[in-house]
This record gives C-alpha cells, structure tokens and sequence, in this order.
C-alpha cells in the first residue's frame, strides 16, 4: 500500500452507538462545551482552554488529498497539521502563555470560531460521547481588509468528569488541500 | 525601479537589483512582476528541482501530482520501473490530465477528448482509433506529455526542464558530499511519513529560499520563544547570552548551503557536559535520525572524511538552491528520549507575492515503527504548519513582501555585510566554501551570487 493513502480513519464511525436527541439534558451540556471553548480560544485564555483537555488526549489534523471518488474514503493522511497529545499540546500552550517571543501570535490574530451542525453518539463507554461538529473559523491579522477563512468537520471524544467534559480526542477534517493560512499558530 | 526584460540589457538591469560589491539587495526583488517572470524561466525551468520521494510511489502506476514553479507535474512509475515526471497539460487542449493529487493509473486519460497517456509520458491514442483523431501532421511518438529529466538521489526525486544543462551531480557540487550524510547514508535510506503539508505564505519565495542558506542568527531572536521554553535544550536564563548553537560551521557550494553543529555543543545541550572524544561521542550520540541500531550501516556506507564530519560537526539544518529548506535536527520524542525531526520543504512561487510551502517528513527506513511514529510527532510539533519553531518563520515573510509594495520601502536593501570569512578548520574536508565560527551572512550571499549568476546566464 502506498505512503499516500490514510490507515486511519479519522471519523471513528464504528465507535458510534445510540443517536443522543437533540435538545435533551447531555446534547445541550455537549452543546454548552463547545461553545465554551470557542469562546475560550476566541477571547485568547489559552490556558483556561488548555484545563478541559484530557491527559490521554489525542488532537490531530490530518492533511487532505484530492482523490477520485472511487478513493472517496482514502482522502486524508497519516501526516498531519497537527499530531499531539497532552504534554506536546502543553507545551505549546507554554509557549504561547508564559513567552513575550511567541511572534507568530503576537500581535494577536483576531479569531472567531463558529461551531454548528452538532451530532451525538453514545459509546460503549459510559460517560464517554463521540460529538461531531462543524467549525468555521475566521481570522484576521494586522492591516489584513480580509479573512483567512477555514472549514472542518471535527470528530470528538468528549468524557464527564466530576469537573465537567473534558476533550480526549479531536481529529480535525479539514477542507482545504493547500491551506490559505500560514500556520496553525491558533487551536481549531 | 522596474525590470527591463530585453536580454542584452539583462546584467546591466540585474546590477540594479544586486548591489554585489556592497553586498547589498534591493528589497524591490520581492515585488517585481517582470523580474518573477523571469525568474520563472531562469530559475524554476532551469534549476533541479526537488519534487517528492521515491517511497511516495513504490508500485508501478503510482503517482503524485507536484509543481514545478507554476507548472504541474507528473510523477509516476512506469512499467519499467523508473520515475518519470510529465509536463500535467494535455498536448490536444492544455487540459489538465490529472486531477487527483494522488493514485495509482496504468493510463491516464485526459477527460476532455480521451486522449490517453502511459505514465512515463507516452501518447498511446485518442478514442475512435480508425478516425486517428490526433491527426496526421504529428506522429504518436510527437505527442507525448513534456518530458522533464530525472534524477534520483538518496531516493529525493528531482526534475528539470533543463535537458542540455549540468547533471544533478554537477548541480550539486562538492556539496553532495555532505549532502550524502542526511540522505543517502544507510541500506535501506530514507521514507516519507506521509504525504506532505501544503499551505500558502502570502510572501514572496526569496524570502524564505535566501533564509535556507543558513540564516542562523534569526534564531535568538524570532525563535525566542521556543529557546525560553526550553525547549532548545540548554539552560533557559543562559541560553540567550551563551548562544552556542549559533557557534558552528557553515557549508557554501552553488549557492547550497548547510550548518553543521559543534557535535560536543549538541551533546553538552542534551545531557550536559561530558569529556568524550569524536569516536566516542558518534557512538554515544549519533546524528539525527541515526539510531544505535543503524551505526553500524552509517559507518561502512560514508567515508573517513565523512564520519570525521559526522564526529566533529553533522550537518544539520541549511538549504538546496534555488527552493529546498533542510532541517535534520534532534528533537524530544513523546517517550521521553531523543530522537530527531527529518524535515524537507520545498518553496514553490505563486506569483510575486505567494508560495507554497510543501513540507515532508522522513525517517530511516529501518527506524522500528513506533518510533517512525513519535518522529512524525516531533517534526510536526516542531516544523511545518503547526511547529512551535518555524510558525514564527511563515508571519515573517509576508510582512518583508508587505515592505516591497511601498514605493520607498522597496527602495531599502536587504544586507548581507556580517562577514566570516572562509576559514577551514584543520582536518576538516577539502570540499565546499568553509565558514568556522558564529553563523554569519557568507552562505546567505552565496545564495544570492548563485541566483544571480543563474539570471543572467545566456540561455
């Protein structure tokens, strides 16, 4: 098998089990999360953001390939934009956080994360829901008149504790081949 | 300050550009429409071409789909087993005849009219063969995809449009020989770890090609705070002050460039002081991507001269003219002990004031798996979209194409007066310029002698 095609799949559809209905008490505390934590990384407390990731945490954005339809489910890598867990997504928090050197953000990019299309699935584990998500990110920086705009199907793994959800697992689908943004010096 | 294209005027109006006594360059060279043109002929239809890895398409058929400059190329595996790269236009109506990045096909056929293609190139027929819808005027053998010339080296796959010019050996110069210990320096060599990271930098691609050729010094400062972090190695509040990865020797050929770091420096930031000599230290700490287990391979297949090299002073980071970002670096892995990040990039124009930035990442082939696996985390980690280290690179650029817009700004010089000086250390090969000592501006304006000695070469 070639290097090109993904072994992964990003979507995890086989660890979905029950449909959690829309406006019941667990989707609308799903619900409550996610725009929690966008409104965290908007308004920049990083480090508040950085407390509802698990420790077993998992964050990855595979890069995309245009393919022909027949290889419809083999359009995503092994490589990615983002390949973390805990301690590395920690260290980047650090950086960003306790530096005055970390130019890439400094100035800040003005970010707004617009979250919708929401679904829930219970899971063979109890407390544990996968939730997948739609994101459309916007971001302007310095003189910029426009955007840098992006699209992503998220599949997350989200897991109650007794200190709220917290996130386990986020494989972050994005549309784009090329990307229009320089970096992911921002969380998505 | 424009361009004058006319080719007799072309050295006279490049010396407006390049200020080659005072070692100066116009910041207009980021702007100028006229001048990316031609850099598009004098450069990317020129120069070798890095452009994927051989372990992107082991089988026959398979093929990625890259640029060269602006072109879109080609890169398959024919049934003779060989890599070919074709001009991606078809020869009926300029349609494109690939339109996935990747696959595997025996035939390409173009979408449009039917025309079909083998994956080295050649024309096998349009449909409704009795018709002979290519017409009579050009033969089959005539109607070929464009054929750019290929070489392999260390499994890099290059190409070029140049068919009468210098082999990719003569290319690369004395400066294959220090390439030879990133990328060709095991049995099995190197492999992707997937297919590669592609964005856009709203910048021009001289700002992040002449950064290649060892731009040492930006780290203190850009890169601060990846050194405040720690995670550099080394002692945080010293760190700035002592500065002792910037101590190093730089390699300059044909406008290649490599850094090579003090080994006994890299070993003192990893595990502290030590008192080892060069033998010992290779055997305790080999260079990035080398585990124990691949000494032994490292060892028979380089040189005495090399391994001296790879004891006193491993390349590291650096460049390939005119577009190739090198960093072979060590890095933490998740597990606790050091590994490396195997990192290529490869800078392709968009026009004057955008590239595209394509990222691969390696590893030795015979590296176990789960540490395949850590390595791609740590370059990811450190390097490409998301690194913690080079995101700073990628908002730097655009604000230096941003400067050449203004009609004063592009007036401005970028300088390349902090001078070394070759000096080669005793012992230290007969191969390549030689710079020892605090990374300074030698390699970076070789950089630019090349470029310049490529623009105005008599086609």
């Amino acid at each position: 098998m070639s290097v090109t095609i993904a072994t992964i799949n990003y979507t995890r559809e086989y660890q979905r089990r029950g449909e959690v209905p829309y406006g019941s008490p667990v989707y609308n505390s799903i619900m409550d999360f996610l725009i929690r934590e966008a409104r965290l990384l908007d308004h920049r407390d990083i480090k508040s953001w950085g407390e509802l990731l698990a420790e077993d945490l998992e964050y990855k954005a595979p890069v995309r390939i245009t393919r022909r339809v027949q290889q419809f489910d083999q359009e995503f890598g092994t490589m990615g934009h983002f390949d973390d867990d805990y301690n590395s997504m920690m260290v980047r928090i650090t950086r960003l956080t306790t530096t005055t050197n970390a130019w890439s953000e400094d100035p800040a990019s003005r970010v707004r994360r617009f979250v919708s299309n929401v679904t829930v699935w219970e899971t063979d584990v109890p407390d544990e829901y996968e939730v997948s998500s739609y994101l459309l990110l916007t971001r302007n920086r310095a003189e910029a008149n426009n955007y840098k705009q992006l699209s992503a199907e998220r599949n997350d793994r989200l897991r109650m504790t007794k200190s709220g959800f917290k996130l386990a697992r986020r494989s972050i689908l994005l549309d784009q081949v090329v990307l229009g943004m320089p970096n992911f010096a921002i969380f998505l | 300050m424009h361009f004058n294209a006319r080719p007799e005027y072309m050295k006279e109006a490049l010396s407006q550009f390049i200020d080659i006594e005072n070692r100066e360059v116009s910041v207009a060279v980021l702007h100028d429409e006229q001048l990316y043109e031609l850099e598009l002929e004098h450069i990317f239809a020129k120069a070798w071409l890095m452009i994927g890895h051989d372990t992107e398409i082991p089988n026959v058929g398979d093929y990625v789909v890259r640029l060269m400059g602006e072109d879109q190329v080609i890169v398959a595996r024919a049934a003779d087993g060989q890599v070919h790269v074709s001009l991606n236009v078809c020869p009926h109506r300029a349609m494109h005849v690939c339109l996935a990045d990747s696959g595997n096909a025996r035939v390409h056929k173009c979408i449009y009219h039917g025309w079909a293609f083998r994956p080295d190139g050649s024309f096998i027929g349009a449909p409704i063969e009795k018709e002979q819808m290519h017409g009579n005027i050009k033969t089959k053998e005539q109607l070929g995809l464009k054929k750019a010339r290929v070489e392999l080296f260390g499994g890099l796959i290059f190409a070029t449009w140049n068919h009468e010019g210098p082999s990719l050996d003569e290319w690369l110069g004395d400066m294959k020989f220090y390439y030879q210990m990133l990328f060709d320096r095991t049995d099995k060599g190197l492999e992707v770890l997937g297919p590669p990271q592609r964005l856009t930098i709203d910048a021009n691609w001289k700002t992040a090609g002449e950064q290649s050729a060892c731009d040492g010094f930006h780290t203190l400062t850009l890169h601060g705070s990846v050194i405040d972090i720690g995670a550099m190695g080394g002692e945080a509040d010293t760190e700035h002050e002592s500065a002792p990865a910037m101590y190093g020797i730089n390699l300059s050929g044909n406008g290649h460039s490599l850094r090579c770091i003090a080994a006994d420096t890299s070993w003192a930031l990893a595990h502290g002081k030590g008192d080892l000599t060069p033998e010992e230290r290779l055997e305790a700490f080999p260079p990035p991507g080398i585990t124990k287990e691949l000494l032994p391979e490292l060892k028979r297949k380089m040189s005495a001269e090399q391994l001296h090299v790879l004891a006193k002073a491993p390349p590291v980071v650096g460049g390939m003219f005119p577009n190739m970002n090198i960093l072979f670096i060590y890095s933490p892995l998740r597990d606790g002990t050091l590994g490396a990040a195997l990192v290529l990039h490869s800078i392709m124009p968009k026009g004057p004031h955008h590239f595209e930035w394509t990222t691969y990442y390696f590893a030795e082939k015979g590296t176990p798996e789960n540490v395949k696996v850590m390595m791609r985390a740590a370059a990811t980690h450190g390097t490409g979209t998301s690194g913690i280290i080079e995101q700073d690179d990628s908002d730097t650029w655009p604000h230096m194409t941003e400067s050449a817009k203004g009609v004063i700004g592009r007036t401005e010089t970028l300088k390349y007066q902090a001078i070394l000086g070759e000096n080669r250390p005793a012992g230290w090969p007969d191969k390549a310029k030689v710079y020892e000592g605090f990374g300074k501006d030698d390699a970076q304006w070789e950089w630019w002698l090349a470029y310049h000695r490529l623009m105005t070469a008599s086609a």
